[in-house]
């Protein structure tokens, strides 16, 4: 066959085939070991010198011109077969099929944990205390003393001859002002004890005691360093308030109030009307405090807070019942698993 | 504390000021009212009817038609009742009026005749004898001859007072007294304070006032005793009545009234005893050896060592907790002797505590009285006796004091007390706040000199005048300010807690959901484990005083809690859940304990409807992966765990066991079988800083995979074959187990193990010999189990 013959002829057939298949065996019909064009350049050596390099050249633009046109058919023809691939494989999309799903952390940990990087990120350090303590760091160097008509604010756990579970985190400050001289800033979070078990309380629960110590550190400095945390927590708009209250190892000391989160400070459920929520007690270090752990008062002055984590995850959770803190019901936790909620 | 609006006013003006407007206020000066107590609002145009004229209904035998005067008013009423008589005063409600139950009052026609109102009884207004005479009777209630026509009966039975119940702190144990409270609300309002009288008449009769002595003049520093004689021993008037009641203190009678009255209105419990059974002196002093005394509520207390009010012969009372029944005031006492003192806080507390009698008195006490407080409690009572004709009020004292003690003084600045708050207030303002408490202030230079009343025994230093210019001067004053003056410092969070965190990312990826637990469980759960009796873990810390038994001692384990939060899941259904709990367990020393325990931090895992032996072997070889640990396993003796599917660990601190929990453990529980758990011990990991990973070379050489199946008694622990195999070359990277296989084909107590070999060259590519070379070694080591090839 001529060039010309096969070009008329089989670039027609080409254009016609219907498959991966076809082409192939087209392709093998055309530059396999007898296709049409391996034939052709077979048959050159047959001709004359001075003709060769000429009919060579079109044969060679045959095979290109043939080639090109099969590789533009194959990509053609395997872009379709794809496309009826993908049309078999059609998947209902709307039901699920289970997969792992990551744990939850439990809720008052969670909130521990914002809590902490707050802290941490603005200086403090994470210590912990012991949860059996002595009468002397519970009570007693909190200024404290037997039969002090405070130790009826908690009522304690006794286990034994001047020792108890501690009632709170505040034995923490204690034993870092012990060992740490300042300046310090310090939280120490943990659980705590009280013989307390009714519908708004539980025996056990978690405090966070935070504590900062220095020369000049005063009672506007606590302001700030609490609105901060509050901004933090319940979010840019919130004020706080302080209310003169009472703590032995603080003086003075105060109560302090977030405006309510929910309403703004209008009045609402959440914060009973009032437009603030109790959140925390603080206030100036009891100079003897800071004298019972070898820290001279005339020298340094501190402030302290401590704060109820149970009470404030149970606000920003929105959970109803104390009892569910401890239940460890599946359907409870399994609320907890998302990081972060819609809020 | 209780605070009725009507006797708070006449201390001070309050007149304008609403009820919620002054809790509010009592909150920025650090008094939390917990509740405003208002009066009933379910009784509205009942008022006091003077009964003008009674006559029998002409059509009944039962019915009477009254003419009552209501006040500028006369109406008809038509009545039922039988006890009613002309010239009576009485309830009326009038048309329209409401009565409890929501029942309203229209204009009726009783047998024909009209009736414009009801007449009512006590039941029907729902009060009692306790809140008037007559109340408890059957028919209407017959009010006092002294009642004013037309005046809201709510006034009238004295139920129509707001009460505040007030939180006081600790450190104000003043406030505790209607008066304190009262100067803080003036000063608080800017109104005049006015004290209450304390002035009477005494008579000069001879009479014999038994001398004191007091034994223990660091438990008791005042003791004042007067004498009342011919004293008539009644009903105490209305008023005094409904301020005890609205107050939680019972009425008793006039004398008993008044030191009750003088409690809550001064601060100073008071105590009366019939004089006549005061024999010689009056000793302040120790109950001796076997001493008891009967109490006036009827019971014997054993009284050695406590302090008690005796005459020379016998205890009298219990010093500041309750007297004695001897010397109470009985409806024929004559003479009273009226004790004031001030016993010392800490032992009142003591003493009640040990003896476990508790009254209005000793509570007060151990809140702590102050000095002065003796003298105004004992004069207030005399001019209430006086001015409620009582008896006589003799004008000697006996007594026995040391010296008025010494007024603290506190010298300070504008400067220092300024540098605490942080805030700027003219050392003017300071002196005026403090001055208006009570406080004598002087000024010298910048030094300012303030003497503290005797009253405010909770003022030690600077720091509490401080406060006490804060609650006046306003803590809404206080600014925010970011601790300009201080030192920067390098906060962080400590190994323990970042490992944590490490510890707990891994567990939630994993899937389990993380719970908590109370730190005490049953003493008896040793035995739900199956426990030896020698086991340490019985030896737990016990609470003194528990909530109860369920959890009265300190865990020793996690076991018990886990497996219990487990089964209540499945008693509510929840079948399937992975927890974890990472918490403290408490191991003494000694028991009982003379120092503090060992605090380990235990991680407990339990399976439950999802997963089985490997799934929790997997996940503690992830946990210790965390910490750099390769555990070696060996077989697991814990009698709650399955013996042949359980194992222990104890390497490179962390100790523990995994596996299948007990059939009789899960019986214990209410458990399903199938319940799998892990119990470890990181102490020692937790506080070891976790190594940064370190990368290791890839070859960039091809690997070889090689198959192979081996045939094996079944006894052979396929895990440790496959460790030999791995072991045989450095060449194999990896061996992955995919089949084990027992049925057809195998013989009987052999097994088929197929696995699959990774092997990677380093240098160059493997040959075929080097391969066939690295496959007979595997071979010939895994002969030594007895393996042949398939």
């Amino acid at each position: 066959m001529t060039p010309e013959q096969i070009k008329a002829d089989y670039i027609d057939k080409i254009e016609r085939v219907g498959s991966e298949k076809e082409l192939a065996d087209l392709k093998a019909a055309i530059f396999g070991k007898s296709g049409v064009i391996t034939e052709l350049t077979r048959s050159l050596k047959d001709l004359p010198n001075e003709e060769k390099p000429a009919a060579g050249k079109k044969i060679n633009d045959l095979r290109v011109e043939i080639l090109a046109l099969c590789d533009k058919k194959e990509a053609e023809l395997h872009r379709a077969a794809i496309e009826r691939q993908l049309n078999s494989e059609t998947l209902d999309l709307s039901i699920d099929k289970p997969f792992r799903t990551v744990g939850a952390i439990h809720p008052i940990n969670q909130i521990k944990k914002r809590l902490t990087d707050y802290f941490v990120g603005n200086g403090y350090i994470v210590y912990d205390s012991p949860e059996i303590e002595t009468d002397y760091y519970n009570f007693q160097a909190l200024n404290i003393p037997p039969d002090h008509p405070a130790r009826d604010m908690q009522d304690t756990f006794f286990i034994g001859d001047g020792m108890l579970l501690r009632s709170q985190t505040s034995s923490g400050q204690v034993r870092l002002m012990e060992k740490v001289k300042p300046p310090l800033k310090m939280i120490c979070p943990g659980r705590v004890f009280r013989a307390d078990d009714d519908s708004t309380h539980s025996p056990v629960f978690h405090q966070m005691e935070g504590l900062v110590v220095d020369k000049n550190v005063t009672l506007c400095d606590l302001k700030g360093a609490l609105e901060g945390f509050a901004k933090f927590i319940f979010g840019g708009q919130t004020r706080i308030r302080f209310r003169p209250s009472y703590f032995p190892f603080t003086e003075p000391s105060v109560e302090v109030d977030v405006s309510c989160f929910n309403c703004g400070g209008e009045g609402c459920r959440v914060c009973k009307n009032t437009g603030w929520i109790e959140i925390l007690g603080a206030g100036m270090v009891n100079r003897k405090v800071l004298a019972n752990c070898g820290i001279d008062p005339d020298e340094y002055q501190g402030f302290a807070f401590g704060l109820g984590l149970d009470r404030i995850t149970m606000i920003l959770c929105e959970i109803n019942d104390i009892k569910l803190l401890w239940e460890n019901d599946v359907r409870f936790l399994r609320a907890f698993r998302g990081q972060g909620g819609d809020k | 504390m209780k605070l009725p609006l009507s006797w708070l006013s006449e201390y001070v003006d309050i007149s304008g000021v609403p009820a919620q407007a002054l809790s509010d206020k009592l909150l920025s000066i650090g008094f939390e009212v917990e509740e405003i107590i208002e009066p009933r609002k379910d009784i509205s145009g009942v008022v006091v009817g003077h009964v003008l004229s009674i006559e029998r209904n002409v059509n009944s035998e039962k019915l009477w038609v009254c003419q009552i005067d209501i006040g500028g008013e006369v109406v008809q009423i038509v009545t039922g009742a039988q006890n009613v008589s002309k010239g009576d005063f009485v309830p009326v409600a009038t048309v329209g009026a409401c009565l409890p139950g929501g029942k309203k009052i229209v204009p009726a026609v009783l047998r024909g005749v009209d009736s414009y109102g009801m007449l009512c009884s006590g039941g029907e207004l729902e009060v009692d004898d306790d809140v008037i005479d007559g109340a408890s009777v059957d028919g209407i209630l017959i009010l006092p001859k002294d009642s004013k026509v037309g005046e809201n009966i709510m006034h009238t039975l004295g139920i129509d007072d707001t009460v505040l119940d007030v939180s006081i702190t600790a450190n104000r144990p003043d406030c505790q007294a209607v008066v304190n409270i009262a100067r803080e609300i003036a000063i608080l309002l800017g109104k005049k304070f006015r004290a209450p009288k304390f002035t009477y008449k005494t008579v000069d009769l001879p009479a014999e006032f038994p001398p004191v002595r007091i034994e223990n003049k660091d438990l008791c520093s005042r003791y004042i005793g007067r004498i009342i004689k011919n004293i008539k021993i009644e009903k105490s008037p209305k008023w005094l009545r409904d301020r005890l009641r609205m107050c939680g203190i019972r009425p008793i009678n006039n004398i008993v009234d008044i030191t009750n009255y003088v409690l809550l209105e001064i601060g100073q419990p008071l105590h009366a005893f019939d004089r006549r059974f005061i024999d010689g002196e009056i000793i302040v002093r120790r109950g001796k050896a076997d001493e008891s005394i009967v109490a006036l509520d009827g019971n014997k207390y054993d009284v050695e060592g406590s302090l008690v009010i005796a005459d020379s012969h016998k205890p009298l009372a219990i010093a500041g907790i309750m007297g004695g029944e001897y010397t109470s005031i009985l409806p024929d006492t004559v003479d009273v002797f009226l004790e004031a003192a001030r016993f010392e806080r800490s032992n009142v507390r003591r003493t009640s505590r040990k003896i476990g009698l508790r009254s209005d008195s000793s509570s007060r006490y151990e809140k702590g009285v102050d000095w002065a407080s003796t003298e105004l409690g004992s004069n207030r009572a005399l001019a209430l006796m006086d001015m409620l004709d009582c008896g006589q009020i003799l004008s000697g004292v006996t007594a026995d004091s040391v010296e008025t003690p010494k007024q603290k003084v506190i010298t300070t600045s504008k400067e220092q007390i300024c540098s605490l708050l942080g805030i700027d207030i003219e050392k003017k303002t300071i002196i005026s706040i403090l001055k208006k408490q009570g406080f004598d202030v002087t000024s010298k230079g910048k030094v300012i000199t303030c003497t503290v009343p005797l009253v405010r025994e909770d003022i030690d230093a600077y720091p509490d005048l401080a406060e006490d210019i804060m609650r006046f001067y306003g803590y809404d004053n206080i600014v925010s300010t970011n601790s300009e003056n201080t030192h920067q410092t390098k906060g962080g969070l400590n190994v323990h807690d970042v490992n944590t965190d490490a510890l707990k990312a891994k567990l939630t990826a994993l899937g389990l959901d993380e719970i908590l637990n109370y730190s005490f469980i049953s003493p008896e759960a040793c035995d739900k484990l199956l426990l030896d009796p020698s086991d340490y873990r019985r030896g737990e810390i016990a609470i003194k005083n528990p909530l109860s038994r369920d959890i009265s001692v300190m865990r020793t384990q996690l076991l018990t809690c886990m497996l219990s939060s487990i089964a209540r899941n499945v008693t509510r259904k929840n079948d399937i859940m992975s927890f974890f709990e990472l918490g403290k367990v408490f191991i003494p020393y000694e028991l009982p304990i003379n120092k503090l325990p060992d605090e380990r931090d235990v991680l407990c895992i339990g399976l439950c409807g999802s997963g089985d032996f490997y799934t929790v072997k997997a996940i503690v070889g992830e946990v210790l992966g965390i910490f750099g640990i390769t555990p070696d396993y060996t077989p697991c003796t814990q009698p709650y765990m399955h013996p042949k599917q359980s194992l222990s660990f104890d390497i490179d601190g962390a100790k523990g066991e995994f596996g299948k929990v007990h059939p009789l453990v899960c019986e214990n529980y209410d458990l399903p079988n199938g319940v799998y758990i892990a119990h470890i011990d990181l102490t020692e990991a937790l506080r070891t800083p976790i190594k940064v990973a370190k990368s290791k070379p890839i070859s960039k050489l091809p690997p070889v995979d090689r198959d192979l199946a081996l045939v094996m008694e079944k006894s052979v622990p396929v895990g440790t074959l496959l460790s030999a195999v791995k072991a045989v070359s450095p060449y194999i990277e990896e061996v992955k187990l995919f089949d084990i296989y027992d049925g057809e084909q195998i013989p009987d107590g052999y097994k088929s193990v197929a696995f699959s070999m990774r092997l990677q060259p380093t240098d160059s590519t493997f040959s075929d010999a080097q391969i066939k070379q690295i496959v007979e070694a595997v071979l010939s080591k895994s002969a030594e189990f007895g393996a042949k090839l398939r």
